[in-house]
């Protein structure tokens, strides 16, 4: 069965680059994620974090290297074979990315229903159970235009995790949301990993997230991994550019 | 010299591009062919989009047809008058009507409506990375996106030139009876010794390649957006401006092919 031999890991990134004219976005980036683990992206904006990202669940499509996920190459299938192997992930786009026209609960259903769920009442039940964990049941009817940025962001994890993926990228699940809805959303983050050992790969530029969440945590630098380790290994790096990072120095005097 | 180089590169560049556009357009309709036959065919969707786009065009195409009706009848009787043939109009105005005029500016009207909404709609959602999200979740794009409303366009353009064929005829037999006083009888009879119902056939069959074209043209310039919202603006103002253009070419191959099979004046 896919999924359980824990010898391979679930994710492979394996020498990926990618160019966008002539930025030069991943320069060779190489990565295990394993099955279960919570595994923290972090770095300076636009290193291509988020890119790295949307290359895992095969968005993008890289200039060289490859992208396993239990040993098969997504890099080399085509977008409707894609659309098959992504159904085991889940997505959490920076902006959520909800569908305008559906109210949230419609926005919550739609994977249920794409996926080929036909109870209504099991649909309404995953999608109340899901908007319950994000707590934004109050608001399921509301259409995403009145809801605020954070909210909106929670509506998109919920419309993440509402098909229980084996695995879930965030790309920046707490951006914008205050200290106590973070903490409500690291909590679920856990509560996934240790209910339904799900798989997750978070961005997130919060570094109190960082250490609370975090198996593992892994630094993109001019394109590159410039650290990978474990949230204590992180803190006790003598790198004065991890240190400046985790401390949010830059180094300027006022 | 540079200068020269430039010149002469422009000709051949636009010739790539467009060779391109067209190999974008064929990789879409590859797509679509993909979704129609191997895919499941969202019949929900498809029904919401012919309310928007037939129920909701009809006001539309009724004032194309009924003015544009009213207008050719002016027109032939302020010059069939001098020759004494004014009571034949019905016959002229009613061919014209079915074989070109309703299609062609009924179908511009649509791509106005139609095709800009479609390109509109569909690139706020590409610019939003709302076909990303769709993707992700294992939805593929042409086949939430396009194949209904390929179906619904399929299925409303042929009614709605049908429609605006009925009410530019309407507003003809207004016209000249209340205006140039001919008598409705004679309207009608030339109506119906001049027009056949191979002639609806021929203006309902162009609407439904016009609505293929445009519906094609827009999802690709709205799937194609990026750039926020100048790109939105840009690829509605292509989805129009590209569709109308390929209507009016088409339209005057559509008249050659299609007369071939229903020969003007005969009957099936």
């Amino acid at each position: 069965m896919p999924g359980t031999d824990s010898s391979v890991p679930f994710i492979r990134v394996t020498g990926l680059k990618k160019s966008f004219g002539a930025q030069k976005t991943l320069q060779g980036v190489d990565l295990d994620i394993c099955h279960g683990e919570t595994l923290v992206l972090i770095g300076p904006s636009g290193e291509g974090k988020s890119v790295l990202l949307k290359h895992i669940i095969g968005l993008l499509h890289p200039d060289e290297g490859r992208v396993e996920l239990d040993g098969v190459n997504l890099c080399s299938m085509t977008e409707r074979q894609l659309l098959i192997a992504r159904q085991r992930m889940g997505y959490l786009f920076q902006n959520a990315a909800l569908f305008g026209s559906l109210t949230v609960a419609e926005n919550v259903a739609f994977p249920l229903k794409e996926a080929g769920l036909r109870d209504q009442k099991q649909i309404a039940d995953r999608v109340h159970e899901a908007l319950d964990l994000v707590e934004l049941s109050a608001h399921k009817d509301k259409m995403p235009v009145n809801l605020s940025g954070g909210m909106r962001k929670r509506a998109g994890i919920a419309r993440a995790i509402v098909t229980r993926p084996e695995c879930i990228l965030y790309d920046e699940p707490t951006a914008g949301l205050d200290p106590v809805v973070t903490d409500v959303i690291d909590h679920m983050i856990q509560r996934m990993q240790k209910r339904f050992r799900v798989t997750s790969v978070v961005i997130t530029h919060d570094m109190s997230s960082v250490f609370r969440i975090a198996d593992r945590v892994v630094m993109l630098k001019n394109g590159v991994v410039s650290f990978n380790g474990t949230p204590g290994e992180l803190r006790a790096s003598p790198e004065p550019e991890i240190q400046n990072f985790i401390a949010g120095r830059s180094g300027l005097i006022a | 010299m540079s200068v020269l180089v430039e010149m002469l590169a422009l000709p051949g560049r636009s010739f790539l591009n467009f060779l391109s556009y067209l190999g974008q357009l064929g990789r879409l309709v590859a797509d679509l062919a993909h979704s129609i036959f191997r895919g499941r065919l969202r019949i929900l969707q498809m029904a919401e989009q012919i309310v928007g786009i037939g129920y909701g065009s009809q006001a539309v195409v009724v004032v194309t047809g009924a003015f544009t009706g009213a207008v050719f009848t002016a027109q032939s009787y302020f010059k069939f008058k001098d020759f004494g043939i004014e009571t034949t109009i019905g016959g002229i105005v009613s061919v014209s009507l079915c074989r070109e005029l309703a299609p062609v500016l009924a179908g511009l009207m649509v791509t106005g409506r139609v095709g800009a909404a479609m390109a509109a709609e569909i690139g706020t959602m590409k610019v939003n990375e709302e076909i990303d999200a769709l993707r992700v979740m294992g939805v593929h794009p042409v086949d939430y996106l396009v194949q209904p409303r390929f179906f619904a366009m399929m299925i409303s353009m042929p009614l709605l030139i049908a429609e605006s064929i009925v009410f530019g005829l309407a507003a003809s037999a207004l016209v000249s009876s209340l205006a140039f006083h001919i008598p409705f009888t004679w309207f009608w009879t030339h109506v119906v010794d001049h027009t056949n119902h191979t002639d609806l056939i021929f203006g309902m069959t162009k609407g439904f390649f016009f609505g293929i074209l445009i519906v094609l043209i827009s999802c690709h310039q709205g799937l194609t957006a990026a750039n926020g919202a100048v790109g939105v603006g840009l690829g509605t103002t292509r989805a129009v401006v590209f569709s109308s253009l390929a209507l009016l070419v088409v339209n005057f191959f559509l008249t050659m092919l299609l007369n071939y099979f229903f020969p003007l004046g005969t009957a099936l």
